[in-house]
């Protein structure tokens, strides 16, 4: 089954704004210095009067995140147990369906709200805690963690990104996506891992490092409009004892050990709440700030953050490529050339691979023409590091557009598994129900195809800003300078909205593995 | 049911479903099974119970392995059904194709079995079976084309396998790390203590 892809007009209408939106940028980008004079409007929440009152039970109290937490700890038991014991008809068992086109899909829809708000109740983690600190009492906490410091080569996001990597070839290569059992064995792997993590290094340490749904929620957080900050940062500039980062003998340390008055960027935020719990001058709260306002502005380059970001990127748009129907012939022919066999395991690690060079490639090609043609003389990893945030937004946006699809075509009905989450005696759905769920959509098709457009073009306009900006930064000031980066955003939109107008293959359709061998 | 759930639908979205359905038809076929991937289907036009299948390529052959029922049980037969193609033109390979079948569970003896070899029929090889008990097994179908062998493995699933195997492994991880955690962390603190009472 396939979906049908955007229509030639609306592939026009938004190539025609990425056309003029670049246009602008090569002529304005010579008066960027006069913009960044004009302050940054924030609105902390604890300051509207109508809203102060809630707000202050959300910072206050431990019962309404307490409640979330046990929310989603319930479905995440049930994905397990349905996984396990449940139908392996993946459109009839609410493992799947709720993991992959629910959860999965809705994720990234979150973050374009709630920033990082996910893992604050996230049930890995939640257990993971429950295992390693269980509460006796508010103030008396057993403590199973050996607290050691993670060595160096983990103190990074490349585990995570090595993670992310593992992922995706689970869940395009292997099918993990397609299989109840497999999806609930992964959900249980990484409650061990989170578990094991805990109880071996200090602080959160898989959150921090290694979860890769973390660091990609952590990433694409750079572009949500909320934020944990101070209130008034000169509060935090007089403060001696740091009750965010240290802890109090009731509240926990900042797990991911961020201080507040030196915060500059969501990605490691994992919105636990803690900090403003812990904070004897009550400073800390939630405020909404312009989209994307930290990729464009306040993040902070760094180099293993570089290379996760322009993955991201990379793998966002090979889960698309993936779904193409040109895929499987290529796949198939490469596996016959290099004598592949089954589920052409091989084969498509080469093409995951290929997928991730060719980005990664195509952009360190850019950095290099950007650093030939500038006058001043700027390092490679400079700019590299400097000008990728651009990829971001090129990501999310089609990440969001690319999930509208699963979710809204897909998740019709969904509600009916609740009556039968393991689809016991369950047969396998006709052809006619995806028909009939491609014809009762949650929103009209055109509805759907005006979103997907958007958000393509949303996203080229915040790559733009992005680029104008971090160019700025770094003295690229001409429009020659900024030309290698802004045509590589033009090719990666571009390719992008390629592939959102094609018809693109159901997440949900098949099941287990078969193994096969050549003698 | 499927014609009921049709009959209440107005006309026109009758209509609109039919010509969708003809607009996504060519589609339909190369998208409904993704190569080396099980498809669980119906057969809506038919009487046949729902089948387990799974398209796969080995060396110069595209395969398909279609088990009925789609989850067979204990004392109950079955059938598996595999079509050969040539990749290169779709011919059908006609030779003999011989299928055993072996445990595929941990700690168990494989008792590797031959149940029987095949002649095409109609471009199918068909092989009937019945297990007596619950179990992962795999079923390996061999042939030989242009003097070399060709060795397929497919899993088969007979009844319900038992989910307490991955929790208990997962719980055990679990369990096992935070003693080992805890056990550490004592000898830690003792450390500690005899250290502090020696430097006193």
């Amino acid at each position: 089954m396939t979906h049908p892809g955007l229509p030639d007009l609306w592939g026009i209408i938004v190539y025609c704004f990425m056309l003029l939106l670049s246009l602008w940028v090569l002529y304005k980008q010579s008066s960027m210095g006069d913009e960044t004079k004009s302050p940054i409007k924030f609105i902390c929440l604890s300051n509207i009067n109508s809203l102060k009152p809630l707000i202050r039970y959300l910072n206050k109290s431990v019962w309404p995140l307490l409640t979330l937490k046990l929310i989603v700890l319930m479905f995440f038991l049930l994905v397990i147990y349905a996984g396990l014991n449940g139908t392996p008809i993946p459109q009839k068992n609410i493992a799947t369906v709720l993991t992959w086109n629910i959860w999965w899909a809705g994720l990234i829809v979150s973050i374009f709200f709630l920033g990082s708000s996910w893992c604050a109740v996230c049930p890995w983690d939640t257990l993971a805690n429950w295992f390693v600190k269980p509460r006796l009492w508010f103030k008396y906490k057993i403590n199973n963690s050996l607290e050691l410091t993670p060595p160096k080569w983990m103190r990074s996001v490349w585990p995570a990104l090595l993670m992310f990597v593992g992922l995706t070839w689970l869940e395009l290569g292997v099918g993990v996506t397609t299989s109840p059992y497999w999806t609930a064995l992964l959900s249980l792997l990484i409650v061990v891992l989170a578990t094991l993590t805990l109880a071996i290094f200090k602080n959160k340490a898989f959150c921090h490092y290694v979860c890769p749904v973390g660091r990609t929620v952590g990433f694409y957080s750079q572009l949500a409009p909320t934020e944990l900050r101070p209130i008034d940062d000169d509060v935090c500039a007089k403060c001696t004892t740091m009750e965010c980062y240290n802890g109090t003998d009731a509240i926990d340390a900042c797990p991911t050990q961020l201080v507040m008055g030196k915060l500059t960027q969501n990605t490691y935020c994992t919105s636990c709440g803690n900090c403003v719990k812990s904070c004897p001058g009550d400073n800390i709260s939630w405020r909404l700030r312009p989209q994307s306002y930290e990729a464009i502005n306040s993040a902070r380059p760094r180099w293993d953050e570089a290379w996760f970001m322009l993955s991201l990127l990379a793998l966002t748009s090979f889960h698309g490529v993936t779904m193409m129907e040109f895929w499987e012939g290529w796949i198939s022919e490469f596996a016959q050339r290099i004598g592949d066999s089954g589920q052409l395991l091989s084969s498509f690690s080469f093409g995951l691979i290929v997928s991730m060079v060719v980005p990664i490639g195509l952009y360190s090609l850019v950095v290099l023409v950007t650093q030939k043609i500038s006058k001043k003389k700027l390092h490679f990893k400079k700019i590299f590091t400097g000008m990728v945030f651009v990829t971001l937004p090129l990501a999310f946006s089609y990440h969001l557009a690319h999930n509208l699809n699963h979710m809204i075509r897909e998740s019709v009905g969904a509600s009916q598994l609740f009556y039968n989450p393991l689809g016991l005696g369950e047969n396998p759905p006709p052809l006619s129900d995806s028909l009939l769920k491609e014809y009762n959509m949650i929103i009209s098709q055109d509805a759907l195809f005006i979103v997907q457009a958007l958000l393509m073009m949303f996203g080229f306009w915040i790559a733009i800003k992005v680029l104008r900006y971090r160019a700025y930064k770094l003295t690229l000031n001409t429009a020659v300078s900024i030309s290698p980066i802004l045509i590589f955003i033009i090719a990666v939109n571009g390719f992008n909205l390629w592939m959102l107008s094609q018809p693109m293959i159901m997440r949900i359709g098949m099941c287990i593995t078969p193994i096969v061998t050549v003698n | 049911m499927f014609s009921d759930v049709f009959v209440k639908i107005k006309t026109q979205r009758f209509k609109l479903v039919l010509f969708m359905l003809s607009l996504c038809i060519t589609t339909e076929l190369s998208a409904h099974h993704v190569l080396g991937r099980p498809a669980y289907s119906l057969n809506e036009d038919s009487n046949t119970p729902p089948s387990m299948q799974i398209e796969t390529q080995i060396g110069e052959y595209y395969l398909t392995y279609m088990v009925f029922p789609a989850f067979p049980k204990p004392g109950e037969s079955g059938r598996l059904n595999v079509y050969a193609s040539r990749i290169d033109n779709g011919d059908t390979y006609d030779g003999d194709m011989t299928f055993s079948v072996r445990n595929d569970e941990w700690l168990k003896d494989d008792n590797r079995e031959i149940i029987g070899t095949q002649q095409v029929y109609d471009g199918v090889y068909r092989q009937g079976f019945i297990f007596k008990e619950n179990g992962s097994y795999i079923v390996t179908a061999e042939f030989q084309s242009g003097g070399e062998p060709y060795v397929i493995d497919f899993p088969l699933e007979i009844g319900q396998s038992s989910s307490m195997g991955p929790v208990g492994i997962a719980l055990g991880t679990i369990v096992f790390g935070l003693i080992s955690a805890n056990l550490f962390q004592r000898k830690r603190l003792m450390r500690e203590k005899i250290r502090s009472a020696r430097e006193d």
